[in-house]
């Protein structure tokens, strides 16, 4: 059953358009701005969970979003690839700019969208299907490859996550047989085949043991210089050793924006450095 | 030696004793109740068991007269006491494959439509609607058959399909002859819409315990709707699904009354989807009071064997297929 049809764009969406870092007058290189989220504001039904949020997500750089439970951070991640689409009653107000574009806008194909940014959520979710069908799923919904192509795709999307190692003789067998470490990184093969140009993470060490968490950050720390990495984490050290910027949310609000060492090393914010010490959250 | 409330502390050796005694009534107890629920567990074999019985013993005069014969001849003839049951397994077969070609159809459009699309507020009454459909009696949906869907049919639909199919090969046999009303095909789609709410309300019931994020996982690689419900939401509840459909098949080979209105009794087999014919069942309930010959009425029992038989080798077929579709995915769920 080969999806594809003809009426959608196919490769030509993948076009390398990633902004490349820019130098500045005073010829210090500074990442480009590729997400622009401007005065964002969201809603789950009546109540509002995002007032008003400005920050820039940098291009090849790790962006952290910290705080504690229900302060907004995973919603504002599901706002950057428009998830919160599929349920009604949830809206967003404001505009996100993905290299110059609203992508809140009516006129955004959502698919398309996604098929830019890809997720990962906390917990390992696996298709029903085999290794290699898991990875090549995506990429059939909008390339059609001869089957050596789509090898060569799978293989290198296993290799970028740090998985081909362990599954490159068993991509027959099921997903699900996986342990949890490795779905996990199945999850982020699967995410980065479509070569995206922006990668979500929410919380994706979450539900794992120690040592395939430090196998998710090592796998971070790689993707970095490729793609434009957004991540929620719970975890304070994990922002602290993944990200280069940090942004503290609490309560529906953007405290304090910055460069992760900056935020670490010397909050201007009470809450914030209250946060970081652990006095709450 | 006394404790706080000044009775005898129990010697080691009594107290032993004591748990002793409480662990053999223990033991005694269980053994009662594990001979209960034996006794519950074996009852089901033996009524099972009986049922098979009696309808060897019940077919056997009919087996012994025909043979082999029963199952390929097309006769009924009780004034000759010449009996075949050809006809009636073929209609049985028809009017279940008509069923659940409609109710497989509408039935995933409607779950697919509850669980992903549907509008919150749409969701309650729609399901309540579908679990009404599954209330109503199958005598109901019999006389509403026979005196509201078959003139339907006989006045605007079945004239059409024989005009449009007139010369189209294959499709002009099936669409042929005289338009009756009731026949195979209206059989077909009241059987259909009767299996309707047991495919749809299991298979909505299995597309829920997809989880979300895996759904959400699917259109974040940009997949669509119908992608991601034909790819990820199908396969992982495959199990379930099979099951529903199972379920509703079973419940169309042997569904009686609503038939026995709308088939027209005719031991017969045509081609033409639109001819009076019969099924197992139909056949079983219309004629059993009149079976007065030993033969006629073994024969009818044999017919209730044959069914017996259709619907184990159906819920045998679906354990299988469903074995192998689990071990090639790699034992999941």
């Amino acid at each position: 059953m080969e999806p594809a049809p003809p009426s959608r764009p196919r490769s030509e969406i993948r076009i390398e358009t990633r902004l490349a870092d820019r130098p500045t007058a005073d010829g210090v290189q500074r990442p480009a701005e590729k997400i622009v989220i401007q005065d964002l504001k969201f809603f789950y039904g009546d109540r509002e969970a995002l007032h008003g949020i400005s920050l820039p997500v940098h291009g090849k750089r790790v962006t952290a979003f910290i705080g504690p439970s229900g302060c907004g951070k995973s919603t504002l991640l599901r706002v950057l690839n428009r998830m919160y689409d599929l349920y009604p009653n949830q809206r967003a107000e404001g505009s996100v700019l993905l290299d110059g574009t609203d992508i809140l806008s009516k006129r955004q194909d959502v698919n398309l969208l996604r098929t830019k940014i890809g997720m990962v959520f906390q917990k390992p979710t696996p298709f029903p299907m085999s290794i290699y069908d898991n990875i090549a799923f995506g990429i059939r919904l909008y390339e059609k490859l001869s089957p050596a192509e789509m090898d060569a795709r799978v293989e290198s999307a296993l290799r970028k996550a740090a998985l081909w190692g362990e599954v490159g003789d068993k991509l027959r067998q099921s997903g699900l047989s996986l342990s949890g470490g490795q779905q996990q990184r199945l999850c982020i093969a699967r995410a980065i085949a479509v070569s995206p140009e922006v990668l979500l993470l929410d919380e994706p060490a979450s539900a794992l043991d120690p040592i395939s968490t430090a196998k998710i950050e090592e796998l971070i720390g790689e993707l970095r210089s490729d793609y434009c990495i957004a991540i929620v984490t719970h975890n304070l050290q994990q922002a602290a050793r993944v990200s280069d910027f940090t942004a503290f949310l609490f309560l529906g609000d953007l405290v304090e924006f910055g460069s992760t060492e900056t935020l670490f090393t010397s909050p201007r914010d009470q809450r914030t450095e209250d946060y970081i010490t652990g006095r709450f959250g | 030696m006394t404790d706080i409330t000044g009775q005898p502390t129990p010697t080691p050796t009594a107290r032993a004793r004591h748990f002793g005694a409480v662990a053999a009534r223990g033991r005694r107890q269980d053994g009662v109740f594990h001979a209960v629920t034996l006794a519950a567990a074996l009852a089901v074999l033996l009524v099972l068991g009986g049922v098979i019985v009696s309808l060897i013993a019940g077919a056997w005069p009919a087996v012994r007269t025909f043979g082999v014969d029963f199952l390929l001849t097309e006769t009924w003839n009780p004034v000759t006491d010449k009996f075949g049951a050809l006809a009636p397994i073929y209609g049985t077969l028809v009017t279940s494959t008509i069923a659940m070609a409609i109710g497989v159809s509408v039935g995933f459009g409607i779950a697919v439509f509850i669980t992903e699309i549907c509008p919150g507020w749409l969701k309650r009454p729609l399901g309540t609607a579908i679990e009404l459909l599954a209330g109503i009696p199958s005598i109901i949906y019999g006389i509403w058959g026979l005196f509201v869907l078959a003139p339907f049919l006989q006045h605007n639909v079945q004239p059409f399909l024989i005009e449009s199919f007139e010369d189209v090969p294959v499709l002009e046999a099936l669409f042929q002859g005289p338009p009756y009303g009731i026949g195979v095909l209206t059989a077909g789609l009241i059987l259909g819409i009767m299996v309707l709410p047991f495919i749809t309300s299991i298979t909505r019931e299995v597309f829920d315990t997809v989880p979300p994020m895996l759904k959400e996982s699917a259109y974040g690689l940009g997949a669509t709707t119908w992608e991601v419900v034909w790819k990820v939401v199908l396969p992982y509840a495959r199990v379930g699904v099979v099951g529903g459909v199972m379920l509703g098949l079973g419940r169309a080979l042997g569904e009686t009354m609503a038939v026995t209105f709308v088939i027209g009794n005719a031991h017969r087999i045509s081609a033409s989807l639109l001819a009076p014919g019969t099924t197992i069942s139909a056949a079983i309930a219309n004629e059993f009071t009149e079976a007065v010959g030993d033969i006629y009425a073994s024969s009818l029992i044999l017919l209730g064997l044959i069914l017996f038989v259709i619907t184990f080798g159906v819920l045998a077929l679906a354990k299988l297929l469903l074995r192998r579709a689990q071990a090639r995915s790699g034992g999941t769920r």
